[in-house]
C-alpha cells in the first residue's frame, strides 16, 4: 500500500481537547501509548488510535505515500525519518487489514 | 471531569427538532402536545456550522414529521455539504418516489420509517390516521427503489411486543437493513396513555430475552435496541460506547428554537445553541453532569448490574419521578 487512503464508511474525529492533554502529559513523559486521541465509528462500534496512531491516520488522504506520512511524524517527534519508517508501514499495513485503509 | 468528557469533547449524535408539528397524532407521541417558535432558514444553518465547528458528526432529524417542514431538504444539503451525516426519521405519509429521490439527492444517508405493527388495521389505530401502514410501508418501497438506505423503527408496546417477529418479516420483504426496537417512553401522550400502551417489568424483561435471543440467531437484518435496562440481562454481551443511557453522552437534543435538551423525551433545557457557548454546555451544564454520574438509589443500591445499566432509562425515571437517578420503572429486578 503506497498511498493510503482513509475507508470512507468510517467516520472519524480528533477529540482536540484529549490530543492537547495527551501532549501536555507526553512533554512530562508520561506513558500516553494507551490513550485514544483519534475516534473512529465503523457499524455502530468505535474504535480508538492512540496519538501516534492518530497522526498517521490523520495524513492518510490518499496522497501523501509512506515516505511521506514518515516525514511528516518524523518532523514532529524531530527524530530521523528511518527511525519511524518501519513503524508507520507495520501500522498502515494492520489498518489496511482490517479494511480501515484502502489504497488509492 | 466525567469519563463522557474526558474522552468526547462533544456529542456524536443530535437529534434535531426543526418543528413539533406533524400531520399525525400518535398515542405515544413525546411531542405532539408541544409547541415551539421556529428559527429562520438562516439561523438553522448557523446551527449546521456550529455543529461543524464542534465536530458533531451526525444529525438525525426527527419532530415532528420532517418532511412537512419547508426547510428540511435546504438545510439537509447544506448539512452534508458541511461534512455532517444526516439521517431522518418519518411517518412515511409524504415519502413517495419524488420526495425519496430528492432525500437522496441532497446526501441523506439513511431514513427511518416508523411501522408499529405488521398489521395494517393495528399500525393505523396507533397512529390514529387510516392508510398510514400503506402510506409508510410505500415509503420503504420508495426508499429501496432510489437506493437510499432505509431503517425501520418500531415503538414497542402492548400492540406489538408479541408480534415483534413478523415486525423483522415485514422489514425483510421491504428492504430494510436495520429495524430499531425502540423502548416504550412515558413522555407527552406516552405518559398519558402509558397505562394502555407500556409493558410490565416482568413483560419487558421476558420480551429482552426474547428478542435478544432472535437477535443472535438473526443474520440478514441487524436488530438494534436503545434501552439502557437491557443491560442487566447477562445474555446482553453488546460493548457499548457508554454505559447506560446514551443521551447527554453520546447524544444531544435540539428543540424547533434551538434549545438543547439531553434527548427528545426529557424536557430540561440546558441551553441555547445560537445564544450559548456549546462548549460550557457540554463540559459544564450541572444537569448532563448529573446524568453522567448517576447515583444508586432506591432499589438500585446494592444492585449488582448498576454498574452496566446506570439505572436504567434516564428519561423514563426523570418522566415518573423528577429524579435522574430514581430506577428506571421498566427494571424488572
Amino acid at each position: 500500500m503506497n498511498k493510503p487512503l482513509r475507508n470512507p464508511e468510517i467516520v472519524w474525529r480528533v477529540e482536540k481537547r484529549r490530543q492537547a492533554e495527551v501532549l501536555k502529559a507526553l512533554e512530562t513523559g508520561e506513558d500516553v501509548a494507551d490513550t485514544g486521541t483519534v475516534i473512529l465509528l465503523l457499524s455502530g462500534m468505535m474504535h480508538q488510535l492512540n496519538l501516534i496512531g492518530g497522526m498517521i491516520w490523520e495524513q492518510c488522504d490518499g496522497q501523501k505515500t509512506l515516505a511521506d506520512i514518515a516525514g511528516e511524524l518524523a518532523k514532529e517527534f524531530s527524530v530521523e525519518q528511518a527511525e519511524v519508517e518501519s513503524d508507520v508501514a507495520e501500522f498502515v499495513a494492520d489498518l489496511a487489514e482490517r479494511g480501515w485503509l484502502i489504497n488509492e | 471531569m466525567s469519563e463522557v468528557t474526558e474522552m468526547f469533547s462533544a456529542p456524536l449524535t443530535f437529534n434535531w427538532t426543526l418543528s413539533y408539528r406533524c400531520n399525525f397524532t400518535c398515542d405515544h407521541c413525546y411531542s405532539r402536545d408541544e409547541e415551539c417558535p421556529e428559527l429562520i432558514t438562516d439561523d438553522l444553518k448557523r446551527i449546521v456550522d456550529i455543529l461543524v465547528e464542534q465536530q458533531v458528526p451526525f444529525i438525525n432529524f426527527g419532530g415532528g414529521e420532517p418532511l412537512i417542514c419547508k426547510d428540511l431538504y435546504e438545510i439537509a444539503e447544506y448539512a452534508s455539504k458541511s461534512g455532517l451525516n444526516v439521517s431522518m426519521n418519518s411517518n412515511g405519509w409524504l415519502l413517495d418516489e419524488a420526495a425519496a429521490q430528492r432525500l437522496k439527492d441532497v446526501g441523506f444517508k439513511s431514513v427511518g420509517i416508523s411501522i408499529d405493527s405488521f398489521e395494517p388495521s393495528l399500525h393505523d389505530g396507533f397512529r390514529n390516521m387510516p392508510g398510514s401502514f400503506e402510506r409508510a410501508v410505500h415509503g420503504l418501497d420508495a426508499l429501496h427503489k432510489v437506493g437510499l438506505k432505509s431503517t425501520m423503527s418500531s415503538v414497542i408496546s402492548r400492540i406489538n411486543y408479541q408480534a415483534f417477529r413478523e415486525l423483522l418479516d415485514l422489514a425483510r420483504d421491504h428492504g430494510v437493513g436495520q429495524v430499531y426496537l425502540h423502548n416504550f417512553k412515558c413522555s407527552g401522550r406516552g405518559f398519558k396513555n402509558r397505562e394502555d400502551l407500556d409493558l410490565t417489568p416482568e413483560e419487558w424483561q421476558a420480551f429482552y430475552l426474547e428478542a435478544l435471543a432472535v437477535k443472535h440467531q438473526t443474520k440478514d437484518l441487524k436488530i438494534s435496541f436503545d434501552d439502557p435496562v437491557i443491560a442487566s440481562l447477562p445474555e446482553y454481551q453488546e460493548k457499548t460506547m457508554v454505559k447506560g443511557s446514551s443521551c447527554g453522552k453520546l447524544s444531544l437534543h435540539l428543540q424547533p428554537n434551538g434549545d438543547i435538551t439531553p434527548c427528545g423525551f426529557i424536557p430540561v433545557v440546558v441551553g441555547n445553541i445560537l445564544n450559548d457557548d456549546f462548549e460550557s454546555i457540554w463540559f459544564d451544564s450541572p444537569v448532563l453532569k448529573a446524568m453522567r454520574s448517576k447515583e444508586a438509589t432506591g432499589k438500585c443500591s446494592g444492585c449488582a448490574a448498576f454498574d452496566d445499566c446506570q439505572g436504567g432509562c434516564t428519561a423514563r425515571a426523570f418522566a415518573t419521578t423528577g429524579d435522574f437517578n430514581q430506577p428506571d420503572p421498566h427494571c424488572w429486578k
